[in-house]
């Protein structure tokens, strides 16, 4: 009898080996934060399908989400759930900027590589892998400014006031803007991205502005701020910055809109997870990541959708539903090729 | 540290009499099912690195729970506490960064801290006991005024606490967290307090405002008198949440509020007034982090997890009611 449940061990033993047959097993965790939009949803998705593809590299990449609206000590707990479960590495779109440095530190402790996606945080035992939210808003400030020639009145809406990113991007466009003599901003607004209240401030600003030029508006509340500007029937006088999402493209089709949309990809986290599994394997990177105000980040290129490309984006989207964004993210091998 | 209530309860023997006695007991037998069920699906969950980082994460919910206990045993309510827990946050923040950071500085911006919580509490108590407006809509427009309040002082999240004090509410001393030494500290002020005259007071005038000013008491001082325990411990909350996020955040504390609420009752505590028990309360809240911690190691689709985390709490606050219930009936 005893004898039997020795065999029994051994085979399992020898069948758990046979289980785990990749040359390399690891386990990341992936948190976030909000759930309040689907651009968060597809992000983790597009993930999880990234984390898919190392098998075929013989590398077994688990993921473990954690997603829900929490605060910020709801996420600190989200951490200590994946230094207890002893993940190999954490990706976080995290909720703040400087309330993860303690956590962070005994994550790193722990032996865990901690990778922040979306927004950066301060930690200096965390790296960045994103786009650089300044940059994100320059890229879009710059088409506005030369789509008007260099001269005109332009109005700005803006997201939350006070969050980090939206401060960010609000220095941005202010810098392109101030190397166009030509540019007057007249008013800057906060519509908190929301479609609705997008809507209502463009509403308003044309009301009070009715000869403005140009409108520098933020994702998450051009689709609404272009209502309004179709229902007053300035859409051939107007250029606005657009959005990513496959609704906005459809209309910005079909009416032959004149807006241009800096990318924030929803593949950020795709990204991210490539980087850290190189980084897990032991790779160095060719430069390391000392970008961005806090010396710790690597930032990800941002496409740009303009009308010269928007066909391509628009195909790349077929079949997908109405809030399904438009993607980018490094493949296995564009990430590689940023290792030595 | 438990409170019985003003009326005498007595003739009941078996089960009844030992919810008497230890009201919190549902709460410690669901916290015990919790850790099983935890180490379970996550053997790791239950060494004491993570068990630490439970305390050290819920420690902030543990005490704000203690303070709305208080403001509950006389049948208020305060939906200002994670209000309060933010203003002291930012408040605390600023004043370390103005005075440098150093050891002095830290003490200095703890002692406003405490003062901040009480003058919140005063604010409360006045607020709903001497003008007599309805607890929950009073202090539901107060925690408005506090939240603007941390605007003012911090309007963006962010600004850095002095290392040295994250790394002691993070660290060991002589082998033990920091945060062990809280929850002793806690301990024997929670049991001081079970002593105290004003928790008895409290609890007779939750059982019966009417009876409590009839038989002499002074109803509206002895409100306050809560309103104002209550912000010291949020302000002790705060400290917390400091220690632990090492940053300043005006909204940090918002959506702990109800969860202090949720506690409360989970623990085994009347909202009705009169009867309660703060042990419970505690304990309450780490059953709460416990559930949240479960959902994940039991494998839980990212997309269900908040679903699953309310149903799950849900469930607790039914189990606990009902045998509660039952016990007493």
């Amino acid at each position: 009898m005893k004898r039997l449940a020795t065999i029994a061990v051994a085979a399992a033993a020898l069948a758990g080996t046979a289980l785990s047959a990749y040359a390399e097993d690891f386990k990341i965790g992936l948190s976030n934060g909000w759930v309040g939009s689907e651009w968060r949803t597809q992000m983790i998705e597009e993930a999880e399908a990234a984390a898919a593809l190392w098998k075929e590299r013989g590398v077994n990449v688990e993921v473990v989400a954690q997603s829900a609206n929490v605060d910020v000590p709801g996420q600190i707990a989200h951490v200590r759930n994946f230094i207890s479960q002893g993940v190999n590495a954490i990706i976080i779109n995290p909720n703040s900027p400087t309330a993860f440095d303690p956590v962070f530190a005994q994550a790193k402790e722990a032996g865990i590589l901690v990778i922040a996606t979306d927004a950066e945080v301060s930690s200096p035992d965390a790296t960045y892998v994103g786009i650089d939210q300044k940059g994100w808003a320059m890229e879009s400030a710059k088409w506005l400014a030369e789509t008007l020639d260099g001269k005109g009145k332009v109005v700005a809406i803006n997201g939350v006031a006070g969050h980090p990113a939206n401060e960010m991007r609000v220095a941005g466009y202010r810098e392109v803007f101030g190397q166009h003599d030509g540019i007057e901003i007249v008013n800057e607004v906060n519509a908190n991205w929301d479609q609705a209240q997008g809507q209502q401030a463009m509403q308003n600003l044309l009301a009070t502005y009715p000869d403005i030029d140009g409108v520098w508006v933020q994702d998450g509340m051009a689709a609404g701020a272009w209502r309004s500007i179709m229902d007053a029937d300035k859409a051939g006088d107007i250029a606005a910055t657009g959005e990513i999402r496959k609704d906005f493209i459809d209309i910005w089709t079909e009416n032959k809109l004149n807006s241009g949309a800096s990318v924030n990809p929803p593949g950020v986290m795709a990204s991210a997870l490539n980087v850290a599994v190189l980084m897990l394997q032991g790779r160095e990177l060719k430069e390391p990541a000392t970008a961005g105000q806090y010396g710790n980040a690597m930032y990800l290129p941002i496409p740009f959708i303009s009308s010269d490309n928007l066909a391509e984006a628009a195909a790349s989207m077929e079949g997908k539903p109405g809030h399904y964004s438009y993607t980018s993210a490094l493949s296995i091998d564009d990430a590689e090729a940023l290792f030595k | 540290m438990t409170a019985t209530p003003s009326i005498a309860r007595e003739g009941r023997g078996g089960f009844g009499a030992l919810l008497d006695r230890f009201p919190f007991l549902p709460a410690i037998v669901i916290l015990i099912v919790l850790l099983v069920l935890n180490g379970l699906f996550e053997p790791n969950s239950l060494s004491f690195r993570s068990l630490t980082g439970l305390v050290r994460t819920y420690m902030a919910l543990m005490l704000l729970a203690v303070a709305q206990t208080y403001v509950v045993y006389a049948a208020d309510i305060d939906l200002s506490v994670g209000a309060i827990a933010s203003l002291v946050n930012v408040t605390i923040i600023v004043l370390m960064q103005h005075l440098g950071g150093g050891g002095l500085s830290v003490v200095a911006a703890l002692g406003v801290g405490v003062l901040v919580g009480l003058a919140c509490g005063l604010v409360n108590g006045f607020v709903v006991a001497a003008l007599r407006l309805q607890a929950i809509v009073a202090t539901f427009a107060t925690s408005i005024f506090f939240t603007g309040l941390a605007l003012t002082i911090l309007p963006v999240a962010g600004m850095p606490a002095p290392t040295a004090f994250w790394r002691t509410y993070g660290g060991s001393f002589f082998g033990i967290p920091f945060v062990f030494y809280c929850v002793a500290v806690l301990a024997v002020l929670l049991y001081l307090l079970a002593r105290s005259r004003l928790a008895t007071q409290l609890l007779a005038v939750g059982d019966g405002q009417q009876a409590a000013f009839q038989s002499g008491l002074p109803v509206t001082a002895i409100r306050i008198g809560g309103y104002a325990l209550c912000g010291v411990f949020a302000a002790l909350a705060a400290f917390c949440i400091t220690g632990d996020t090492a940053s300043g955040d005006p909204l940090v504390g918002a959506k702990m509020t109800l969860f202090s609420v949720a506690a409360v009752v989970l623990g085994g505590s009347a909202l009705s007034g009169g009867f309660g028990t703060v042990v419970g309360s505690v304990i309450a809240a780490l059953i709460i982090g416990l559930i949240n911690a479960l959902v994940f190691f039991a494998g839980t689709p990212s997309h269900w997890q908040n679903f699953v985390q309310g149903l799950a709490i849900l469930a607790a606050l039914m189990v606990g009611i009902l045998v509660s219930r039952r016990g007493r009936a």
